[in-house]
């Protein structure tokens, strides 16, 4: 058979599986955002309401509530990550035992699935016989007192931490990547030239280091956008709904309130919001190919 | 990060070296306390201990009812490598035509592929909630394996097309003037060459599926509920059984760990699909 067939055929089953498990859903949920469908008064699709499932949920306060936790979770988590992800991987650049110790440590949390986490920061924030929350208590006077997931702003951190013991591991390993491809002879240079460390750091490894950095720091807003599992098995959302972050309000609005029109509309507004950010990623990580044959 | 003018080298060395012992402790602590509490009687469980007499009857209740973990070991694992066995193969035939072939919206087609990545599952699972509940496909693990594929298979292009990148294209020649077909080099040739990332493609897939989440919540309830799901079984009316949870746990991470170390050097070009070398 001619290439010139071939080649499309070739696309064709994995060009199916898109359509079938991501564009098609896509396309059903847009439509179902414009209409009004609550399962609990009928399983068929209702009528059609134009936009009236978008301007509703900027009159709910959950939404808005969620979109404060949101934007919270993210700010903090991104920062957090970042920052000890490149403060270990300056740490881990040299030789070293301890080094090597800690280096091959670093993918034990990626290999734990983000349910389980949940449940064992749970057990470890746990007020009573937490051992998180009961060291910490002994070494901050401050938090003994603390019961963490009880507490709206306690409990946020300790889903921050637990994405954040999740994620900067492996943003470790990418940062250190990225390092690695510094070329020696320029920092060498300003040493000799009488930088002090601190000068090197700043105005020669950083600056070559932005792109990688935009990179991690991207692909975790990515991540924390879509922050789910966690919240089901840590928090569960709560105390109350202070912990609530767009997925698992677009969650209880489609699954225990069972309203599709209403849900769609705001798992479509949480799809072009991560649609903005994965396009500004993809730029970020292929940089002016005229192809995608890189 | 000190200046170096006023710490002196020692003193650095010793800060240095504090801080990755805090870094080490940091990672290790949460995942020693729960091997330690997966060993613990019940009584031991709820006090922060570090000696205590240890048991390993939690591995063995939990395969008893009313937790019957053996059910859903297997759900997730016929899950898991379903996915991956379908995944691959069709991943690998498109990521050879995207490094061989140029064409008609090659780019833009690469690109949609790339950018499914970013689809929320929230907003894939409320049309297939819907079409499985027409279908009778709810709580089946052939309803989960299909809604998988949707995160598996744009990684495994973008990774094996990658991988493929590196085989010569002398190969794919000379195999064409022996008069092969293009299927016949993809399976003989590009693939056998490639076998190593062809391996990582599969397990990073095989950690996606088997730790997936959120659509196993939503379209499994007895029948079909696979590990990570069942994990929430383990809070009961009389509270959480954390030994129990910790015990599962333990088991649910095993296969993951030994998949993520296999696969450790290419950890990073996973995610970031090689844009950080």
């Amino acid at each position: 058979m001619k290439d010139r067939v071939v080649k499309y055929l070739l696309i064709l089953p994995a060009g199916g599986v898109v359509v079938g498990t991501t564009i098609w859903p896509l396309a059903s949920a847009l439509i179902a955002s414009f209409r009004d469908w609550r399962l609990k008064r009928s399983p068929l699709p209702g009528r059609f309401v134009g936009l009236d499932n978008y301007a509703f949920a900027f009159e709910e306060p959950e939404f808005l509530n969620a979109l404060r936790v949101t934007a919270w979770f993210v700010a903090i988590d991104v920062v957090l990550t970042v920052a000890l992800a490149l403060g270990l991987a300056l740490l881990l650049r040299r030789a070293g035992f301890l080094q090597s110790l800690t280096k091959a440590v670093l993918i034990i949390p990626f290999a734990m699935s983000p349910a389980l986490i949940g449940v064992s920061f749970r057990f470890m924030f746990n007020g009573e016989h937490g051992v998180i929350a009961k060291g910490l208590g002994a070494f901050v006077p401050g938090l003994a007192d603390v019961i963490w997931l009880a507490h709206p702003v306690f409990a946020l951190l300790a889903l921050v931490f637990s994405d954040v013991w999740h994620w900067f591991p492996y943003m470790t390993l990418v940062i250190l990547g990225g390092l690695a491809a510094i070329p020696g002879e320029t920092e060498e240079a300003a040493r000799i030239d009488g930088a002090s460390e601190g000068q090197v750091l700043r105005h020669v490894v950083l600056p070559q280091l932005s792109g990688v950095l935009a990179v991690v720091a991207v692909l975790k807003t990515i991540f924390a956008l879509k922050m789910f599992d966690q919240v089901v098995t840590l928090t569960g959302g709560g105390p109350g709904i202070s912990t609530q972050t767009l997925a698992h309000y677009i969650f209880t609005i489609g699954f225990v309130h069972y309203d599709m029109g209403l849900a769609s509309a705001l798992a479509w507004m949480l799809t072009i919001v991560l649609g903005v950010v994965g396009a500004f990623y993809l730029r970020l990580i292929l940089p002016g190919r005229r192809g995608a044959h890189g | 990060m000190a200046e170096s003018g006023w710490i002196s080298g020692g003193a650095r060395r010793v800060a240095t070296a504090m801080a990755l012992l805090l870094v080490f402790a940091l990672i290790v602590f949460p995942v020693a306390w729960l091997v330690l509490t997966a060993f613990k009687l019940p009584r031991d469980v709820y006090e922060i201990k570090w000696l205590f007499d240890p048991t390993v009857e939690n591995f063995l209740i939990i395969f008893q009812p009313p937790w019957s973990l053996g059910r859903r070991i297997v759900n997730s694992a016929v899950v898991a490598a379903a996915t991956v066995g379908i995944a691959i193969p069709v991943a690998a035939l498109a990521a050879y035509s995207f490094s061989r072939f140029d064409f008609l919206f090659k780019r833009g087609l690469f690109y949609a592929i790339l950018a499914t990545q970013f689809v929320p599952a929230v907003v894939i699972i409320l049309p297939f909630y819907l079409m499985f509940r027409d279908l009778g496909l709810l709580d089946t693990r052939s309803g989960l394996v299909l809604v998988n594929l949707a995160i598996v298979t744009p990684f495994a292009v973008w990774m094996l097309k990658g991988f493929f990148d590196a085989v010569p294209v002398e190969c794919d020649e000379a195999a064409l003037i022996d008069g092969a077909s293009r299927l016949a080099i993809i399976r003989l040739v590009v693939v056998p060459m490639a076998w190593p990332g062809v391996i990582v493609a599969a397990v990073f897939c095989f950690i996606l599926a088997w730790n997936e989440f959120i659509f196993a919540l939503i379209l499994t309830r007895a029948d079909a509920v696979t590990l990570q799901v069942g994990l929430a079984s383990f809070r009961t009316e009389r509270g959480d059984v954390w030994e129990l949870m910790a015990a599962a746990g333990i088991l649910i991470t095993i296969p993951a760990a030994i998949a993520a170390t296999l696969i450790q050097k290419h950890f990073v070009s996973g995610l970031t699909g090689g844009a950080v070398k």
